[in-house]
């Protein structure tokens, strides 16, 4: 979790990503930064996220992506 | 019988409401989808058998889909361990996005010839010609809002193809959800869970959302007919005849047209709503004050919403994921780094939506570079995002002082106007006449001295200044935690009544009829 942590604050510093729960909905996390954020997990985690994973819900928060990553490192 | 017009508002919507509260909950769905069609009908007469067959085509499609999946299921539970399971996963997956891949195909291939055809062949006619052949061209009735329901559709078995939801078991409910009435023409384009289960839930009608439907209503009615109906003759008689006009007016006619399409559009869309209010249902917004917008993106956060919400969905981030892009990014990354990965990669993934969204509009080249210019401006935004931070650090400047958000709207209406200048003109070629002649024939005085005053009159000036200041408010109200709607909403009965009243009085004394004026088309309608 530390390390998704840690790639969230390098997209941007100013958020308080552990209570943060409408990164999408709220526009704080742009398609932009999802590029970038999606490079950056598929490097460090090992894993593949396709385009159904590509939904507000697994993204709203540093929990959910937390959890999207455990299934797709599982699967 | 366009949504706007009496007929519409004061007999067919009030008829239907009737109509569906008399009948037994069961049946109210019914009630709904035959006034759909009837709508459609009087508009494109027998096209409306595409609609139906491409509600049956879709609803169809999903369902194939899901009867794969279940025999995936069937078959995982005989594997023994997760690997086998994942094999035969993949197997089924295979089969399901053919099915999708046929979906969309054929969806998009009758949205293509209908919309596109005549154009490719026109302009592909001109390289035949030298070998002394020659496409045929097509005589293509438009079905009204094929542009909308199309992408519905195509949004609803992409979903179901991902398993966000299973596919919809009764026909008319996917028909109903394509083809609602006060949708149909302008959209919001929705997605299945956003309307479905409420269209077809046969909710009573009630006093409270009837309240809410009509100030909707009626507050969409004046935006289009105080301001943007006046300002449609100023607009059309400027942009047909631009020869003769200077640079200064050439400025105000791209100003003009941006209120004139923002009124016209959200006041259409607010109509949309409260229509479907009536009935219980809420549909999507739309926009949410995209004049507040700091830049060229977030101003296309906030306008023509559900449109843009599409193509970020179905196309933004399903290219972001595709191989051919994340293979691209991470040799990319290797080789220039994280800063060019990522400015490569918003390109690769931003450069068909922007295609998409211009066409979108129509066929024609100024759409093409409408949809370009906000590529290059988009993409520019994303490239010199870190310089600027670095920019703001060295300046000691506060990114969010009030000056510079200031600023910064001054220059996103800037990139707004120019694009509504090219999008509106007759052709690419008359949209770069008139822009390059803002900069050699501008002379502000010619505003005061060729004023049009047999178009309009200096009352016609005040009402659109005064009712685009009260809207500018109101959002601005909005934007800031205050929202005016809900205040009335909740207000005692006496007041409530009292602005019901006050809004239709000032439609009635403000709103453009009479001789010279003529009832205007909704735009996006022709999309």
């Amino acid at each position: 979790m530390e390390e998704l942590l840690e790639i969230l604050r390098d997209i941007d510093d100013s958020v308080d990503y552990e209570k943060e729960t409408a990164l999408i909905d709220d526009h704080i996390l742009d398609s932009f930064g999802i590029i970038t954020l999606i490079g950056e997990i598929e490097e460090t985690f090992d894993i593949e996220v396709d385009a159904a994973e590509m939904t507000p819900e697994n993204f709203n928060s540093a929990q959910a992506m937390w959890k999207m990553i455990q299934r797709l490192q599982e699967n | 019988m366009a949504i706007h017009t009496n007929l519409y508002l004061l007999v067919f919507l009030p008829l239907v409401m009737l109509a569906y509260q008399l009948v037994p909950r069961k049946m109210r769905w019914g009630v709904l989808l035959a006034a759909s069609y009837a709508l459609y009908i009087s508009f494109s007469s027998f096209l409306v058998l595409l609609l139906m067959a491409t509600s049956f085509f879709t609803w169809k499609i999903a369902l194939w889909m899901d009867e794969i999946g279940a025999q995936c299921a069937l078959k995982q539970k005989e594997c023994t361990d997760r690997k086998q399971k994942s094999e035969v996963k993949k197997d089924f997956q295979k089969k399901r996005v053919k099915v999708l891949r046929l979906g969309v195909l054929v969806l998009l291939g009758i949205l293509f010839y209908v919309n596109y055809y005549n154009f490719v062949a026109e302009n592909v006619n001109i390289f035949l010609g030298v070998l002394g052949a020659k496409l045929p061209m097509a005589r293509v009735m438009f079905p009204m809002g094929i542009s909308f329901y199309t992408l519905e559709a195509v949004g609803y078995m992409a979903d179901v193809y991902w398993e966000r939801y299973p596919a919809e078991k009764h026909l008319g409910k996917v028909a109903l959800f394509l083809s609602f009435f006060p949708q149909i023409m302008e959209g919001p384009i929705a997605r299945f869970p956003d309307t479905a289960d409420a269209l077809f839930s046969g909710e009573p009608i009630k006093m409270e959302n009837i309240s809410e439907g009509y100030l909707r209503i009626i507050w969409g009615l004046s935006k289009k007919m105080i301001v943007s109906d006046r300002l449609t003759l100023l607009t059309n008689q400027i942009f047909n005849n631009h020869k003769e006009y200077h640079g200064s007016f050439i400025i105000m006619a791209a100003i003009a047209y941006t209120i004139q399409l923002y009124m016209e559009f959200s006041g259409s869309i607010d109509i949309v709503i409260g229509s479907g209010k009536m009935f219980g249902v809420t549909i999507p917004e739309n926009f949410n004050q995209p004049f507040s917008a700091q830049s060229a993106a977030e101003f296309w956060r906030r306008w023509h919403m559900s449109l843009g919400n599409w193509f970020k969905n179905y196309l933004f981030y399903p290219m972001t994921v595709s191989p051919l892009v994340k293979n691209w990014s991470k040799k990319a990354r290797k080789k220039y780094g994280k800063y060019w990965s990522m400015v490569g990669t918003s390109a690769m993934a931003l450069f068909p939506v922007w295609v998409a969204t211009g066409v979108w509009h129509g066929a024609g080249w100024k759409y093409l570079f409408y949809g370009m210019y906000y590529f290059v401006i988009l993409l520019l935004g994303v490239a010199l995002e870190p310089l600027k931070e670095k920019r703001y650090q060295k300046l000691g400047i506060d990114p969010n002082a009030p000056w510079l958000k200031t600023l910064r709207i001054l220059k996103t209406w800037v990139i707004i106007f120019t694009g509504e200048l090219f999008f509106n003109a007759k052709t690419l070629t008359i949209g770069f006449e008139m822009f390059f002649s803002i900069f050699g024939n501008f002379h502000i005085s010619s505003i005061w001295k060729y004023w049009p005053y047999d178009l309009l009159s200096e009352g016609d000036v005040c009402a659109i200044i005064g009712g685009s200041i009260i809207v500018w408010i109101i959002g601005f109200l909005k934007e800031h935690g205050w929202d005016a709607r809900e205040k009335i909403l909740h207000a005692s009965t006496p007041a409530r009544w009292s602005v019901f009243l006050a809004c239709a009085f000032a439609l009635l004394l403000f709103g453009a009829y009479g001789t010279g004026y003529q009832p205007v088309d909704l735009i996006y309608a022709g999309f």
